[in-house]
């Protein structure tokens, strides 16, 4: 039944959120992997095929930050489903690639679950 | 200019309360008085046959060339305008002068009369005048500036709290789903992170917002019809599990539908009930209420303890205004500005009456805007 399970790549450069956000998803019967930021990420995502959705922070360290991540996803791996994240840009959710969806920080347990259940097809 | 008998006039001449000059058809001046001698501190003879600009410091003397000759060959006078001469120490003797010309009746000039009067104190309150003013200026637009960098900048703080606020709020769950914490101190210590975590968020929440109101943009409302209560329940609930120690007591009658922005009527309940928990009596109940009377939708929040003093009623509502109380419960004294600016913009307001019984703040808005109601029964 694992195999049946969708698998989401949370990218969360924030420790303690990128687990809070691992546990709740597993409670909800999706399989989980985490990156703690873009490079981590594509790396993941060459690696393996599986992956339905990359859930994505905006704001974060390094080379690539969500935005240019979730463009890099789209461009490279079309079908993957991208969600994304953030405190405070709300402006930048028209930035991302048609079909993302922005869910606003402080959001809650129940809200991204119900938001990943929706895009990866599962009532 | 030399009549008989005239000792009077010479005396007169020479000792007014104004310095005199005159200057002859060929530009040299001719005559000057004792008292304009003395403020200078040049003898009369070294005056006579030399030209006035030679007297005249450098800004007086591109003056006169520039606007008083050119001036005065056209219109035979000039009256109160400024000149500077150079005194023979070297210093700055402002002055106001009026001249005029005497032509003969072929229209020859036969001499150009000047009187000056001493004017460093006129002259240094004009220009401190203009100097006032501009200073004034420049300091107008350093306090706008000032005002628009800080409240950006507040902006930008309250949204770089919230990413630790929210890992810490994020380790205190994982924490909690754990379930390793059994001890009654470490449930104890994980209950007053989350309502530390409360407190704080909804700090920033009004830091934002009044930074927000300050920069131009205001609240915004968006309005919704859909069930009111289950935000006010939430809302309490999540007060009670910030403060477990304290009672607080609902009672909801909401039986018409409130066209109202639910996010914001929950901020405006969490800052009453946030307000009446932080300074009511802490062994006395909060109590609650919401309910529609068929024209307005009415909140009220009643605490009991110490009544408001007639000194803080009217300053409640003003922005960074904080009652006294423990250092450790100091909000920012923004959350009752915060409602107020709330409730206006519902078209509503907040009352408040205070007694040694009850200290109570009473939310109140029309149910529908008035051009809404015209048609409906």
């Amino acid at each position: 039944m694992s195999s049946m399970k969708p698998v989401i790549l949370i990218v969360e450069d924030e420790f303690l959120l990128r687990m809070d956000s691992v546990e709740i998803l597993e409670d909800a019967e999706f399989e989980v992997i985490s990156a703690a930021n873009a490079d981590e990420a594509i790396a993941i995502l060459s690696a393996r095929s599986d992956v339905h959705l990359v859930f994505t922070d905006i704001q974060m360290p390094g080379s690539m930050d969500g935005l240019k991540l979730a463009s890099f996803v789209r461009d490279r791996w079309p079908p993957i489903k991208i969600v994304a994240t953030s405190g405070h840009v709300r402006a930048a959710a028209k930035d991302l690639p048609e079909g993302s969806v922005f869910l606003p920080k402080p959001y809650r347990g129940v809200e991204l679950i119900a938001t990943l259940r929706d895009m990866t097809g599962i009532a | 200019m030399s009549e008989p008998g005239s000792d009077e006039y010479r005396e007169l001449f020479e000792h007014a309360p104004c310095g005199y000059l005159t200057i002859g058809p060929d530009g040299r001046i001719t005559k000057v008085n004792a008292t304009l001698a003395k403020w200078t501190g040049f003898a009369p003879d070294q005056f006579i046959g030399q030209r006035l600009h030679q007297f005249l410091n450098m800004a007086g003397r591109i003056y006169y060339e520039t606007h008083i000759a050119p001036l005065l060959w056209m219109q035979g006078s000039f009256n109160e305008f400024a000149l500077d001469f150079e005194t023979a120490a070297g210093e700055r003797l402002p002055t106001i002068a009026n001249a005029a010309e005497r032509r003969d009746t072929d229209g020859g000039v036969q001499f150009t009369a000047l009187v000056f009067i001493k004017a460093a104190d006129r002259r240094l309150y004009e220009r401190q005048l203009v100097d006032s003013r501009s200073e004034l200026r420049v300091s107008l637009a350093n306090e706008r500036q000032t005002a628009e960098l800080r409240e950006q900048f507040i902006a930008v703080l309250g949204h770089d709290l919230r990413n630790p606020l929210a890992a810490i709020s994020a380790g205190a769950r994982i924490l909690q789903r754990s379930g390793n914490l059994q001890n009654e101190k470490e449930l104890r210590v994980l209950d007053m992170i989350n309502s530390t975590v409360t407190r704080m968020s909804d700090l920033i929440d009004n830091i934002l917002d009044f930074a927000r109101g300050r920069l131009g943009g205001g609240i915004t409302l968006h309005r919704a019809i859909r069930p009111l209560e289950p935000v006010l329940e939430q809302v309490v609930d999540e007060l009670r599990t910030a403060s477990p120690q304290r009672v607080i007591q609902t009672r909801f009658e909401i039986a018409d539908p409130v066209n109202c922005d639910h996010t914001r009527i929950g901020q405006l309940a969490s800052n009453l009930i946030g307000n009446a928990l932080t300074h009511g009596a802490r062994d006395m109940p909060v109590r609650v209420g919401a309910k529609t009377n068929g024209n307005e939708f009415e909140f009220w929040v009643a605490n009991a303890g110490e009544p408001i003093p007639d000194s803080a009623m009217e300053k409640l509502f003003e922005p960074f205004f904080r009652g006294d109380v423990r250092a450790s419960r100091q909000g920012l004294g923004l959350g009752l500005h915060i409602a107020s600016q709330i409730a206006q913009a519902h078209g509503g307001r907040i009352d408040v009456t205070s007694s040694p019984e009850e200290t109570r703040f009473a939310f109140s808005m029309p149910l529908a805007q008035a051009d809404e109601r015209i048609g409906k029964p």
